[in-house]
């Protein structure tokens, strides 16, 4: 019997090898070919690192950028730096079979000259976290695993969405980025996160995806939930003490950890959805 | 000493009597440019309020500081929001300009402006730590003060010639103490990666969120700093003959070079402190005085006050109602082209 399932499994695990050389197109549109399996991989992406334990490539990763923080695997793992300040010779010391990047930075240039296979990986639209995985699964050959979170993440995230379509009333909302102020478009994979969690964006999609925002346009618009200022530093801003989420008292920061998740395109966005629903609609999750 | 200042002024020629007759007329002129600035200012932007309304919210933002009622709606975003965006726009354009104008005078150098000793370098990396260390609001024009102040005492042992400050060794020292400082403040923006959009604004300079508060904590620095460069302005026309003949004519040279670059950093750090580096303001706006209405500094400080300020105010007003987005970018984009085209023209001259 347990020969059978072993069996089964490895058949299951051939059907959806990947075959190497693999050669495909990254997200600089660079044409890159691995020649086997990569099996000391550097992440200089938290998202991407994510994933790949997710998809349970983990003990593949042989350092990460400075950033990356989960699962807990990935903090012991030596610190490559971040996008604008990488450790190039500490990557390069790794001996990586293969380092993941964000098509930003200036990275890839260097390291392909020291003979390193670099792949841009870099989601960025709601749509692209799922196809990412997927191309990251044929990388890393958990195609399987990969198809099997892509299924997993789409049916957490349907949960919540059937509460919320159904929710009788949706708040406008406002989410802060950062207090330059930045803000969210509704096209942003996060954007995409906070129409789904049930809130309306106060930021039209001709704004763009992330745009720096006009102080007067958000009084202006009043909105009935300020997310990522908390009360005290948003009522201190010159005329938002009379906005109707300050009154009302739902100007707060989020609460620890959902900020990184909510900002994250990788497998935490179920659960990133399921906090930010529960904020905006907590009549739905009792 | 006092004599001797009088004797100067007959001799200045830095003041061509033919357009003193025009400055009475053309401050006329600015003044309205300002007037226009600040009411388009307050009126239009991402929502368009009609000069009535406008006017109406003036008033009742006036009455709520001693009925303390609330106001609502469009009020909000006259008295609360635009109104100090705006003189936080004439403060900073006047302060930049006046400041500009002094250093061009005192080192008898047409580039020189608040960049120059690493004032507004200085001032940038102090408001930089400010920000970066999270210090309260109120602190951040005291740091960007005191880093300033430290950065030209550097500047000026670094130029330092026996007694004298040779302006080539101090715009040299200028340069390179601008640089590290520079240098210093994006080490300091790398570092605070949370805060690095946040500070990016900033040093690209912007005028979002400046609250009545943020003025009222600026107005001192700029009154001071201004105040002083004004009551100057004559000793600069003695400077313009040259450092000799302005010492045998009474003008202690080097104290007026000290007080200049102090009250001019006093000036500076409170225009960046809360608004950042608005580039060229300090730099063209003396120049295009000058073309328009002559040099002596007593007609060259106040004008360029009113034409940065309606300048800055104008440039906040597109960067706002554009994709420009920061104000910074605005003065960088129309300044940079401006001042190549100031000098092709000094050239052909």
């Amino acid at each position: 019997m347990k020969s059978i399932l072993t069996l089964s499994l490895a058949l299951a695990s051939l059907a959806g090898a990947t075959t190497y050389p693999l050669t495909l197109t990254d997200d600089l549109g660079r044409k890159v070919t691995l020649k086997a399996e990569p099996q000391r991989i550097v992440s200089m992406l938290p998202s991407d690192s994510e994933t790949l334990c997710a998809i349970g490539a983990c003990d593949k990763l042989v350092g990460v950028d400075d950033y990356s923080d989960y699962p807990q695997q990935v903090t012991r793992l030596p610190k490559m730096g971040g996008l604008y300040d990488p450790k190039i010779e500490s990557i390069v010391g790794q001996r990586p079979d293969l380092v993941l990047v964000s098509k930003y930075g200036k990275i890839v240039e260097s390291l392909a000259q020291a003979g390193i296979t670099v792949i841009a990986v870099n989601p960025e639209t709601y749509e692209e976290v799922f196809s990412k995985t997927l191309v990251l699964g044929k990388i890393v050959n958990r195609e399987a695993q990969a198809k099997n979170l892509v299924t997993q993440m789409r049916r957490d995230i349907a949960k919540v969405e059937i509460l919320t379509k159904n929710a009788v009333k949706k708040p406008t909302a406002y989410y802060e980025v950062d207090p330059t102020p930045y803000s969210i478009g509704p096209n942003s994979f996060m954007g995409v996160l906070l129409t789904k969690a049930g809130a309306r964006n106060i930021i039209p999609a001709s704004m763009g995806d992330f745009p720096k925002v006009d102080p007067e346009f958000i009084v202006k618009a009043n909105p009935q939930f300020i997310l990522g200022v908390d009360a005290k530093t948003a009522a201190a801003r010159p005329g938002w003490s009379s906005m109707t989420a300050i009154k009302s008292g739902k100007a707060l920061a989020l609460p620890k950890g959902l900020d990184t998740i909510f900002s994250r395109p990788g497998p935490r966005m179920p659960q990133a959805l399921a906090q930010m629903a529960k904020i905006i609609h907590p009549e739905l999750f009792k | 000493m006092r004599s001797d200042v009088q004797q100067s002024e007959a001799l200045t020629p830095a003041a061509p009597v033919a357009k003193s007759r025009w400055v009475w007329p053309r401050t006329f002129l600015l003044l309205l440019l300002l007037l226009s600035a600040i009411v388009f200012g307050t009126g239009l932007g991402s929502v368009n309020i009609a000069p009535g309304e406008v006017l109406g919210a003036l008033w009742r933002g006036l009455a709520s500081q001693f009925t303390g009622a609330e106001l609502i709606s469009n009020d909000v975003i006259v008295w609360q929001i635009r109104l100090p965006r705006v003189v936080m726009g004439v403060l900073v354009g006047a302060s930049l300009s006046v400041c500009g104008g002094a250093f061009q005078g005192v080192f008898r150098n047409p580039l020189a402006d608040p960049y120059l000793l690493g004032v507004a370098s200085g001032s940038a990396l102090g408001a930089t730590l400010a920000i970066v260390l999270d210090w309260p609001r109120a602190l951040i024009p005291v740091s960007a003060l005191v880093v300033a102040l430290l950065s030209v005492a550097v500047t000026l042992s670094l130029a330092r010639e026996g007694r004298r400050f040779p302006p080539t060794r101090l715009i040299l020292a200028g340069v390179v103490v601008g640089s590290v400082l520079s240098a210093a403040t994006t080490a300091l923006i790398l570092r605070g990666e949370d805060r690095a959009r946040q500070v990016l604004a900033y040093t690209l300079g912007d005028l979002g969120f400046s609250g009545w508060r943020d003025v009222l904590t600026v107005l001192p620095y700029a009154a001071l700093g201004c105040g002083v460069l004004l009551l100057l302005a004559r000793a600069l026309d003695t400077l313009q003959l040259g450092d000799l003949t302005a010492r045998s004519l009474g003008v202690p040279v080097e104290r007026l070079r000290l007080i200049v670059v102090i009250a001019a950093s006093v000036a500076t750090a409170g225009a960046v402190a809360y608004v950042g580096i608005i580039g060229f303001i300090g730099l063209i706006v003396p120049h295009m005085v000058r073309l328009a209405f002559g040099a002596s500094h007593r007609i060259l400080l106040p004008l360029s006050a009113l034409l940065g300020g309606a300048l800055l105010v104008y440039a906040d007003l597109l960067a706002r109602t554009s994709p420009l987005s920061q104000v910074g970018i605005v003065t960088t984009l129309l300044g940079g082209p401006f001042f190549l085209w100031l000098l092709r023209r000094e050239k052909e001259i």
